[in-house]
């Protein structure tokens, strides 16, 4: 099977076409839908609805990568909490955001500014804000770039000018505090985002947007989204469940279904311990969090889905992952990483077919069955507890792994952390404002017998069966991207750009870009030439927690810089 | 529609006394620093994370004071809008009163 995705790769995987027609202004449906036979390209979030974080692109490579150079840099300005966002491209123009949703449009080739567009957002509200003001990316579509905001809105401008198409505010942020920074999607002829949620009591919703007027079209609640879920909130603890849909899911065409990871339920640790089915602030499973939903696009109905962590009591998302497609032996999987170190394999129904371990210190549960049962939870009473594994950023975080069907590889990164912690009986704060419902209070660890740390793993998707790995000092916290040249990206925490060979981990250029990085990287063609694009700047939450835990670099670095830096090898 | 039913549940709520941490009449710190403050000043405030250390802060009432109301902008929320003048003071009381876990469960 993988000498037949080699094939597959190479028709249409192609070198950089050379394609001199200018903007088209057009990304329409089906040209989304086929992104992935664009390398020249990169349309959305992860690249394709594959979500592969992969570039067929591959006149830069693993014999001249060592040649590559800075093409152009650009600043948005006003970089609070650095630089998170995915750039895109589409027909020689590059999009992206910046914090406080700030949009730019350049020329791919050379970074010049098309066009700006500065929205004027709540600023009151930010200053009250934990989880802002970065933004994750947007997405294009219908002659639209389209961009939330964390004051609750979503907006499209014209691709073209940049000039305010609608703006459509669908959250209440002023008095729910969440607003969004995930990347919204295109899927046909809406736009789909999720809102912020987790610890903030409240219901979390995914929202469709008719992509052309910004009408809301419908609104799915992540927490007792259906009357069966609502079931699963003993005392109508439903009303501040938390949920979320934080980070941009995908969609899956043949099916007409979109996937969505889901936040974990608030509070986040849960005093009744064992006795959770009865017990405590939220009695049951706690429908649709830590789940992987799948949802008619056209209509928001819940089609099926499968929750990762039944009553999650660590806060282990399902949000913060991707949705890999990979076909093998005549079957579809999806693969799906969540939060607390083990990626999960579906069926594209999203049956379960199996779970493998991503990171080795895991303690919050002993394993997952056959079934995608739980096997071990500890689950912790009122009280404290001693080193719980993963600590509560994650063994996986939120930017996205890559996967290259020419090696068959998945490369992911996971983050060897732990907590001490002590659970507490909280109450949901609801005013004037919603505030975070956190139900503990911790202290990150070093995990038993060594130092906190990070690595970047190359594994098979299904199986997991780990090929080589390569250890960091530090989680990086940034997204990888793979390529057509068999080159693997590894943006890490400390600033330093690393290209390694996708094939065995050889490092084989390296670049200090002057600050962590903890954003997108994609590549792209214009004009027949090959760029690699990278989002620098340091600053999110997990990022804040390093320089208590790491020191230098961190306790100096700027958490209000950041810049896009564009990579091209020489004339 | 959604949207009432999310306002109607926190009308409940408050109406059911799940508003506010409160202890005979007074802000309950240390619920609040398990809830909220926690998740960047660890273990009560005892710890370093997100944000500083506060047990032993040689930072004055007035600094703190001005910090909880305004916040950080990228750095820590403002409060200003949450917390009273008296609220405020029971926060910077606590901080005063902070000492490592193994002092005070001697006590």
């Amino acid at each position: 099977m993988r000498k037949q995705l080699l094939i597959t790769a190479a028709i249409i995987g192609l070198a950089v076409s050379a394609m001199p027609a200018g903007p088209s202004w057009a990304v329409d449906p089906s040209r989304i839908e086929n992104a992935a036979k664009n390398p020249n390209d990169w349309l959305m979030y992860r690249g394709s609805y594959d979500n592969w974080q992969y570039s067929p692109l591959d006149q830069i490579n693993t014999a001249n990568v060592k040649d590559l150079k800075v093409a152009w840099t650009h600043t948005p300005g006003r970089a609070t909490r650095g630089l998170q966002s995915m750039p895109l491209v589409a027909d020689g123009v590059l999009y992206y955001s910046g914090s406080y949703s700030r949009l730019f449009a350049l020329d791919a080739a050379t970074g010049e500014l098309i066009w700006s567009y500065i929205p004027e957002l709540n600023e009151d509200l930010i200053a009250q804000q934990t989880h802002s003001p970065y933004n994750r990316g947007v997405a294009l579509g219908h002659g639209n770039v389209y961009v939330g905001t964390v004051d609750g809105r979503l907006i499209a401008v014209d691709m073209k000018t940049g000039a305010p198409v609608w703006d459509t505010k669908l959250v209440d942020s002023e008095k729910l505090t969440v607003g969004f920074t995930g990347a919204p999607i295109v899927v046909k002829d809406k736009v789909i985002i999720g809102a912020q949620g987790g610890e903030w009591p409240w219901r979390g919703p995914i929202f469709g947007v008719d992509a052309k007027t910004g009408k809301k079209v419908w609104e799915f609640f992540t927490v007792a989204g259906t009357e069966e879920a609502m079931k699963t909130w003993g005392n109508e603890s439903w009303r501040t469940g938390g949920g979320g849909g934080w980070m941009p899911g995908t969609y899956n065409v043949a099916k007409n279904l979109v996937y969505w990871g889901t936040g974990n339920p608030a509070p986040l640790y849960d005093w009744a311990g064992p006795d959770w089915k009865t017990e405590g602030p939220r009695p049951g499973t706690n429908l649709y969090t830590s789940s992987v939903i799948a949802l008619n696009p056209d209509t928001g109905e819940l089609v099926s889905y499968f929750q990762e962590l039944p009553h999650d009591a660590w806060d282990f998302d399902s949000a913060v992952g991707e949705f890999l497609r990979i076909e093998r032996d005549g079957e579809t999987y999806i693969v799906h990483p969540n939060k607390g170190g083990y990626v999960y394999v579906y069926d594209e129904m999203l049956n379960f077919k199996r779970a493998w371990p991503l990171v080795k210190n895991i303690n919050f549960i002993e394993g997952v069955d056959e079934k995608g049962n739980l096997i071990g939870r500890r689950d912790m009473r009122e009280g404290k507890h001693t080193n719980l594994c993963p600590a509560i950023a994650g063994g996986i975080s939120w930017n996205t792994g890559t996967y290259s069907p020419r090696t068959g590889y998945y490369y992911k990164v996971g983050n060897e952390w732990c907590m001490d912690l002590e659970i507490v009986k909280t109450t949901p704060i609801l005013e004037p404002m919603a505030q975070l419902n956190i139900g503990a209070n911790f202290t990150f660890t070093d995990p038993e017998g060594g130092k906190a740390y990070g690595h970047v793993d190359a594994r098979d998707p299904i199986t997991g069966e780990l090929a080589w790995r390569i250890d960091f000092p530090e989680p990086p916290l940034a997204s990888l991207l793979s390529t057509g040249g068999d080159l693997l990206f590894v943006p890490d925490a400390r600033g330093v750009l690393r290209a390694y060979d996708a094939r065995n981990g050889a490092e084989l250029w390296s670049q200090n870009n002057g600050l962590g990085h903890n954003g997108g990287i994609i590549s792209y063609a214009v004009g027949g030439k090959q760029y690699i694009s990278v989002a620098v700047g340091w600053g999110s939450l997990v990022g804040d927690a390093y320089p208590d835990l790491f020191g230098e670099p961190y306790k100096s670095m700027a958490t209000d810089q950041g810049w896009l830096v564009t990579f091209t090898l020489p004339d | 529609m959604a949207a009432t039913l999310a306002r109607s549940g926190m009308i409940a709520l408050l109406a059911a006394g799940l508003a506010f941490p409160a202890a005979a009449g007074h802000l309950d710190v240390p619920n609040l620093f398990a809830s909220v403050c926690g998740f960047c000043h660890e273990d009560g405030g005892r710890h370093a994370g997100k944000g500083p250390q506060l047990m032993n802060t040689e930072r004055s009432d007035d600094f703190i004071r001005k910090r909880i109301r305004e916040g950080k902008r990228g750095r820590m929320p403002a409060f200003g809008r949450m917390f009273s003048d008296e609220d405020i003071d029971e926060i910077i009381a606590y901080i005063r009163a902070l000492k490592p876990r193994e002092q005070a469960s001697t006590e």
